[in-house]
């Protein structure tokens, strides 16, 4: 078989195809039908998406509203870490104060007789 | 290129367009116009754009066969998923995609024959022998190498001829 018996067999191939060929019309019909549905979902989720907003910021506000606080915030400065308690230790008061020349820091904690009438 | 100058050259093409998108899905009609379509409208948004390195006609088959091929992906997917809930098959009992377009249509001898060469040989030969495409303008719409595609069309051309005498023969 030669090239032109097979030149000859794709030439009736191409016929037979251009008989069964839909129109381009129909095609392009099909192809902007599905260009529109496809634009109008668009739409949805761009709404969706407002309405959401909408919603959350509208539950963020009497949320806000709501837990407004009638007694003054604790400032950072008064603030302390519920941890706090962990750091006491025993003896912590002696360790904090400044012993006086000729008194003892137990006096502070101990009361003697010596210490009760002053 | 304007949506007008575009469904004017689309237009120009069509018919040639329809015989490649029948030539990439194995011959069916409905995913061939499923095909065209995908392809008029990536056109038409913009997606598939037009650079002018080729023709018109050489660029368009191009798009034609990467979308009938991820078309063919989708379906073989597809089956395979389907297949699976079902329960009723191993995956590796499943056809490949290209494989899939060779049981397709067994209309006539030459339809048969060109089944059952390999996917490029085909591809090589439906370009040159149905559209008039020179070796150089098909391998740049099956983006393969100008040697490569001559060993596809030479390759092609040979085991065609082959199989139509054999079944010339019997």
């Amino acid at each position: 078989m030669d090239e032109n018996e097979i030149r000859r067999r794709f030439a009736q191939l191409r016929e037979s195809d251009r008989v069964r060929a839909p129109s381009f019309a129909q095609i392009y019909g099909h192809t902007r039908a599905r260009r529109s549905s496809r634009a109008a979902p668009r739409v949805r989720p761009l709404l969706i998406d407002a309405l959401v907003a909408a919603v959350a910021s509208a539950v963020f506000a009497w949320h806000s509203q709501s837990s407004s606080p009638s007694t003054p915030r604790e400032t950072i400065a008064t603030w302390r870490a519920p941890t706090d308690i962990l750091l006491r230790t025993p003896g912590s008061e002696l360790l904090g104060t400044m012993p006086a020349l000729g008194a003892s820091v137990l006096d502070k904690i101990i009361s003697t007789p010596s210490n009760k009438g002053t | 290129m304007d949506d007008i100058e575009l469904k004017r050259q689309l237009e120009r093409v069509h018919p040639d367009c329809f015989g490649w998108a029948m030539a990439c899905c194995g011959r069916n009609r409905d995913d061939a116009e499923e095909v065209l379509q995908t392809v008029y409208l990536s056109v038409l948004d913009g997606r598939a754009r037009y650079d002018a390195r080729s023709s018109f006609r050489t660029w368009l088959f191009g798009v034609i066969r990467q979308s009938a091929a991820s078309e063919r992906r989708k379906a073989w997917l597809r089956g395979l998923l389907l297949m699976r809930e079902a329960g009723r098959v191993e995956p590796a009992a499943l056809a490949s995609p290209d494989a899939g377009i060779e049981f397709e249509s067994r209309r006539d001898g030459m339809q048969h024959a060109l089944a059952r060469l390999a996917s490029r040989q085909r591809e090589v030969l439906e370009l040159v022998f149905y559209h008039d495409l020179t070796v150089e303008e098909a391998a740049a719409v099956m983006g393969v190498g100008l040697g490569s595609a001559r060993t596809h069309y030479a390759r092609g051309k040979a085991r065609l001829a082959a199989m139509l005498n054999n079944s010339r023969d019997l």
